[in-house]
């Protein structure tokens, strides 16, 4: 109602908004000890998987804070499907990458390696009551591949001389969880990962005798960091010699993976799920709700000036506005997310925060789609209203101000709560980028406990309880402030 | 006497269709100029020339002695001196009807909202709908409207008045009392230009008649000398039809 006021709350959110970003983006400087930013794949077991507490451990991991001890740097992991956080890696957005990564040719060309940590090859798994008996049954059915992973690469080698078709899955369980129901009738995957994976009760067995033998390496983007390359490679000669290595590479391969990530006769009900659960839900929840609000506010603001660009009787302005959301509406989210923290990166060189990608990523996307309706909203107030206000005296804006935008603003509410909850679901996009929202919460916690069904159900439900309140407090404030 | 409106071979086209081809015009202070003519003859094209809500092609617009056509006239200036009625009134709807009468004078700086308040109830009771300051426009009836419109633009204690057609959407009952409002200003001395079909306002209330037709002025002068004596051959034969019916 009072403009002040009004402008006011906009001072405070922008605030909020820029203090949280750039508290972010500050995270990296405050330790003394080099810092480095290195990624793993969510779900890797017994390379990466996580504890009963949600912290992840496995061979890499184990294997990266013993190195970093020795070596004094400190690191913040950041789980990421592999394929990602390979490109991430690629465009300078990540330091290194420890996530089982095969040293292939083809990778040398574009990463430095250290030196290999673990010889592995490639073995083929089918369901357990299969009736594949050979490659050679595989002709003209399709077999499921990890994107990106060397597995997936030996299996493209061999595909022609086979005869199968291929489809891909970003994570291991999913892929696993497909040829056990037959939908895949094979995998192609690092022989000690299908084994432990076996070992633990996912009903796959084994058809082949590993192939296409190599070595895991933890991986830099070529040329860059090279000082890290130097304390893996000074770090690992270390803990191979004194044991630590095998110690834990002992700890893991043949264990029970009960022994790491909890025993598998927890309470699975769903009220037990959520328990166990409880705080990741939680910050899953809450990381969905921060990227929704300030995905909304700054969509909103960047929605309207395009908007009003959009209408205003100038045609550079109109032409960049059209030109601007024809851009951002039709790019998928995906591609503009990855665009953004992947692509971005590789052009200029400076890193940008997964946080900040999202919500750069929202505010164009949403802000696109805000700023159509602005301009179709404010396009429909009767032209009449705008020539008797400048008939008045009234300067063209705040004309635009006092008379249009309040009944403009009025027609577009039903598209603003219709765009509150499209932003809330697209937040789940942003999973792809790394960004540990309720989403991937969701995966993770299926990565290590194996029970999608229930885990869906609850990760659906919180998505209906969180937008049932939004749309409430949306309509609240429509009541409460559009009617004045 | 400088004239409060001067305007010299105006033409106005849009695209290849011309609708203004020439117009030549002066009205005094305190005079009451009435233009009839048929539709499409350019009269509410002219009249929206002079506060620019039409951007004219070529000629010249004095108003109050601002050159119009000038791009370094401040356009603002020149219409918080000309105030303007339409034919479908644009009321602002989301504001209540005291609001609509004081936007403008609080928002240009004119008056602080207290003043603007004591105004608005002054003009609102002048067009006679003082009770009616803290309703909507929508609960009003059509000649309420347009008295609210007239007394907005009032408001903003304007120098020249247009009014664009102010009753031709207008139940026939609701008519007289916008006239009769019309016709009140008009005795105060404001200076008028009124578009209109209302013949008998013409006669009673106009200083000169100014007939257009064709994108042209084609006849002037007082009401008796146009109607009773109309020169022109499309003056007499439109003036035949609305005055014979």
């Amino acid at each position: 109602m009072d403009k002040k006021a009004w402008i006011k709350y906009l001072m405070l959110t922008l605030t909020v908004v820029l203090g949280i970003i750039a508290t972010n983006t500050k995270f990296a400087a405050a330790s003394e000890e080099p810092h480095y930013v290195i990624t793993t794949d969510t779900t890797y077991p017994p390379f990466e998987l996580q504890d009963k507490n949600g912290k992840y451990v496995g061979i890499d991991i184990d294997i990266l804070k013993a190195i970093a001890k020795r070596e004094h740097f400190t690191f913040k992991l950041v789980p990421m499907s592999f394929n990602s956080g390979a490109q991430a890696v690629l465009s300078g957005q990540i330091d290194g990458i420890m996530a089982g990564m095969a040293i292939t040719p083809a990778r040398k060309l574009v990463y430095d390696f250290g030196t290999p940590y673990y010889k592995t090859g490639v073995i083929t798994a089918v369901a357990k009551n299969s009736s594949i008996k050979s490659l050679n049954d595989l002709r003209g059915k399709t077999v499921a591949l990890k994107t990106g992973t060397g597995a997936a690469a030996y299996a493209l080698t061999i595909q022609k001389k086979y005869g199968f078709k291929v489809t891909y899955f970003n994570d291991s369980n999913t892929m696993y969880n497909d040829v056990a129901l037959g939908n895949t009738v094979a995998t192609f995957e690092d022989e000690p990962v299908m084994k432990y994976a076996i070992q633990n009760g996912v009903k796959l067995k084994v058809l082949t005798k590993p192939a296409n033998s190599g070595y895991y390496g933890f991986g830099v983007k070529k040329g860059h960091n090279q000082a890290l390359i130097e304390k893996f490679n000074a770090g690992f000669a270390a803990i191979k010699k004194d044991g630590t290595y095998d110690k834990i590479v002992a700890k893991y391969i043949g264990a029970e993976e009960s022994t790491f990530a909890g025993s598998a006769k927890v309470n699975n009900s769903i009220w037990g799920l959520l328990n166990q659960n409880k705080s990741q839900f939680l910050a899953g929840i809450g990381q969905t709700l921060m990227l929704t609000i300030l995905g909304i506010i700054l969509a909103t603001i960047f929605g309207m000036v395009i908007g009003l660009l959009a209408i205003v009787p100038n045609k550079i302005s109109h032409g960049f506005a059209s030109t601007v959301i024809y851009i951002f509406r039709g790019l998928p989210l995906l591609v503009l997310a990855f665009f953004i923290y992947i692509g971005i990166p590789s052009l200029t060189g400076h890193k940008l925060s997964a946080l900040f990608s999202g919500l750069l990523t929202l505010t164009l996307n949403e802000g696109a789609y805000i700023a159509a309706f602005v301009a179709g909203g404010l396009k429909s107030v009767d032209n009449g209203q705008m020539e008797a206000a400048r008939s008045l005296g009234l300067s063209y804006w705040k004309a635009m101000r006092k008379v249009v935008l309040p009944q403009g603003v009025k027609l577009m509410v039903p598209s603003f709560i219709n765009q509150f909850i499209i932003t809330l679901k697209d937040t789940s996009i942003l999973s792809a980028i790394g960004i540990i929202e309720l989403t991937q919460t969701g995966t993770v916690i299926i990565s290590r406990n194996s029970q999608g069904f229930r885990i869906w159900f609850l990760v659906a439900m919180m998505y209906l309880i969180v937008i049932t309140l939004l749309t409430f407090l949306a309509k609240w404030a429509d009541k409460r402030f559009g009617n004045n | 006497m400088t004239a409060k409106v001067s305007v010299k071979d105006l033409h106005k086209a849009y695209g290849d269709n011309e609708v203004l081809k020439g117009i030549n015009l002066e009205v005094q202070e305190n005079e009451v100029v009435v233009m009839i003519g048929p539709s499409g003859s350019g009269k509410s094209t002219f009249l929206r020339t002079l506060n620019k809500l039409e951007e004219p092609s070529s000629g010249e617009i004095l108003i109050n002695g601002f050159n119009l056509v000038d791009k370094n006239t401040d356009i603002n200036k020149v219409r918080e001196n000309v105030g303007m009625v339409f034919q479908h009134f644009n009321l602002f709807p989301h504001l209540s009807v005291l609001e609509n009468v004081t936007l403008a004078p609080v928002e240009l700086g004119k008056l602080s909202k207290e003043e603007a308040k004591t105004l608005g109830m002054q003009l609102l009771a002048q067009v006679g709908l003082a009770e009616k300051a803290d309703a909507k426009p929508t609960q009003l009836s059509g000649g309420q409207k347009q008295r609210v419109a007239i007394a907005r633009a009032l408001a903003m204690k304007p120098s020249i008045m247009l009014f664009d057609e102010p009753t031709s959407a207008l139940d026939p009952e609701m008519v007289g009392d916008v006239l009769q409002v019309m016709r009140d200003l008009a005795e105060e001395g404001m200076t008028m230009i009124v578009v209109t079909h209302e013949m008998g306002f013409a006669k009673q209330v106009a200083d000169r008649v100014v007939f257009f037709a064709d994108g042209y002025i084609r006849e002037q002068g007082t009401p008796e000398e146009v109607f009773n004596n109309p020169q022109d051959p499309r003056a007499q034969d439109f003036l035949n039809k609305v005055l014979n019916v």
